[in-house]
């Protein structure tokens, strides 16, 4: 049996009211019990463990929780809402905070994260679907991290793993409208 | 029993072999999987950590042109996105409005989702299954690896025990292998990290292995194309980082249970795995 979570409606700041506007998820119903970080895979690398993340926002500590290398090293595996006795979704916060530490310009200078997601975006806009070889290829362009792994797309291509050749669904206009939609918020 | 299969970009790419082991296992049970016309990506971690509304609506697109058919997939990562959004954008008229406005199109988030594995132990079921195994996989001792997204969160994915799923070790053992019972069932591997930072995936890939080879196992089984690629491909990269050697070949579930139903190594792509299963089924008397 899940006992019945405990929601905590008018404290916190400016912080944990954006967050929970854009995610949904509720930051300041954590009380700090740790399990979220106790289960997460990249607690042992992280600048800011998922409970001490939580409690930077509750604290309202924007420059330190934007600027987190966490937020972009989260792997979105869902242990910590799966087991969170509070149903804090911390994975969904996570994809709020990226979005809002790239609109502030604080992304940690360590990551390629958003380049990834770029050019993944980028090839189901004009594509529909994601072209592998395409996507690595323009990644490492864009990052001069050329020499990275270069044994394995030999090794790939000789398992019959990456096709030359790219695919292609038609309605590449409606999708590059359906990509600006999104981006304006679907209100229109 | 048909399905409209929603195959995913991996599976046209680095996990064809899943896409051949997956028709190969189908043709077997009479399984129908014709392809839903014009899917397109699910937007994946990329779409989800870029902008939410993005990522319900990329699989909005592809599951309103189901025309209310049972859609099968075989991806992990796939499944949790058109699963999360069905769940979105069913449970908040709101963002069912503006997803609509996106797409062109209304969608109630109601086309139902299935994953492989459901679609084999519960529609299908094991003693089907059972008649179709001609070649059993006796004495192969696998453990099972389910990975993130299939059972994660249980609210939305309602696939299975959540931390210790059983789907993929009941179907191995219909097949005549030995499911071992090992605490890494769904433990992550890493993911898209491969790309962007691979020690990430080095240093939880190696937590993984090092269990399955303390547990016993001979091979793992995978559900999931990263899950499978990772698992695999680092093993070499592994051995150089950590100075530990697995060895281990790293299986998709569909390339087992096609071996037991009497399929060839090319019928199920064996070829394509890094870590080189012959030497492993020979010795098991499965290999051909």
């Amino acid at each position: 049996m899940i006992a019945a979570t405990i929601e905590i409606g008018d404290v916190g700041g400016a912080l944990a009211a954006e967050v929970k506007t854009r995610s949904g998820a509720s930051p300041m119903s954590c009380y700090q019990c740790s399990k979220c970080s106790s289960g997460c895979p990249v607690a042992f690398r992280a600048d800011l463990k998922p409970h001490e993340l939580v409690r930077m926002v509750q604290m309202d500590q924007r420059e330190v929780v934007l600027a987190s290398r966490f937020i972009w090293e989260c792997t979105s595996c869902q242990t910590c809402i799966t087991r969170c006795p509070q149903k804090v979704d911390i994975a969904a916060m996570n994809d709020a905070l990226r979005a809002m530490s790239r609109a502030a310009g604080k992304v940690a200078p360590e990551t390629t994260v958003p380049v990834f997601n770029d050019v993944f975006l980028s090839s189901v806009r004009s594509r529909g679907r994601v072209y592998e070889l395409g996507l690595m290829a323009a990644y490492k362009l864009r990052t001069g991290r050329l020499l990275e792994d270069a044994d394995k797309a030999p090794m790939m291509l000789s398992k019959s793993k990456l096709p030359p050749l790219g695919p292609r669904v038609r309605g590449r206009a409606q999708r590059q409208g359906m990509f600006r939609r999104a981006a304006e918020g679907g209100d229109k | 029993m048909s399905y409209l299969f929603f195959p995913g970009c991996s599976l046209d790419g680095t996990a064809k072999d899943f896409r051949r082991s997956t028709l190969a296992v189908a043709a077997k049970l009479g399984l129908e999987l014709p392809e839903l016309r014009d899917w397109i990506c699910c937007g994946s971690t990329a779409a989800h950590s870029t902008d939410p509304l993005l990522a319900d609506a990329l699989p909005a697109k592809s599951l309103s042109a189901a025309g209310g058919n049972t859609v099968a997939v075989a991806c992990a990562a796939c499944y949790s996105r058109l699963k999360t959004a069905n769940h979105h954008i069913a449970g908040d008229a709101v963002l069912r409005a503006r997803v609509a406005r996106v797409v062109g199109a209304d969608y109630d988030g109601g086309t139902p989702v299935l994953h492989l594995l459901e679609i084999l132990c519960r529609d299908i079921g094991r003693a089907r299954i059972a008649q179709t195994i001609i070649r059993p996989l006796v004495g192969l001792r696998v453990v099972c690896y389910y990975g993130c997204l299939l059972a994660r969160p249980p609210e939305i994915t309602n696939f299975d025990d959540a931390e210790n799923p059983t789907l993929m070790d009941q179907l191995m053992e219909t097949a005549g292998a030995t499911p071992l019972d090992w605490p890494n069932k769904t433990e992550c591997c890493g993911a898209a990290f491969s790309i962007t930072e691979a020690s990430i995936v080095l240093e939880l890939t190696n937590q993984i292995l090092s269990m399955a080879q303390a547990a016993g196992a001979d091979c793992i089984a995978t559900a999931c194309p990263l899950c499978q690629l990772n698992l695999d491909m680092r093993q070499r990269d592994i051995e150089r980082k950590f100075g530990r050697r697995y060895n281990l070949p790293v299986f998709y579930f569909t390339q087992l249970l096609g071996l037991a139903m009497g399929c060839s190594s090319s019928e199920l792509s064996l070829a394509s795995l890094v870590v080189e299963p012959q030497g492993l089924l020979e010795s098991k008397g499965i290999g051909r």
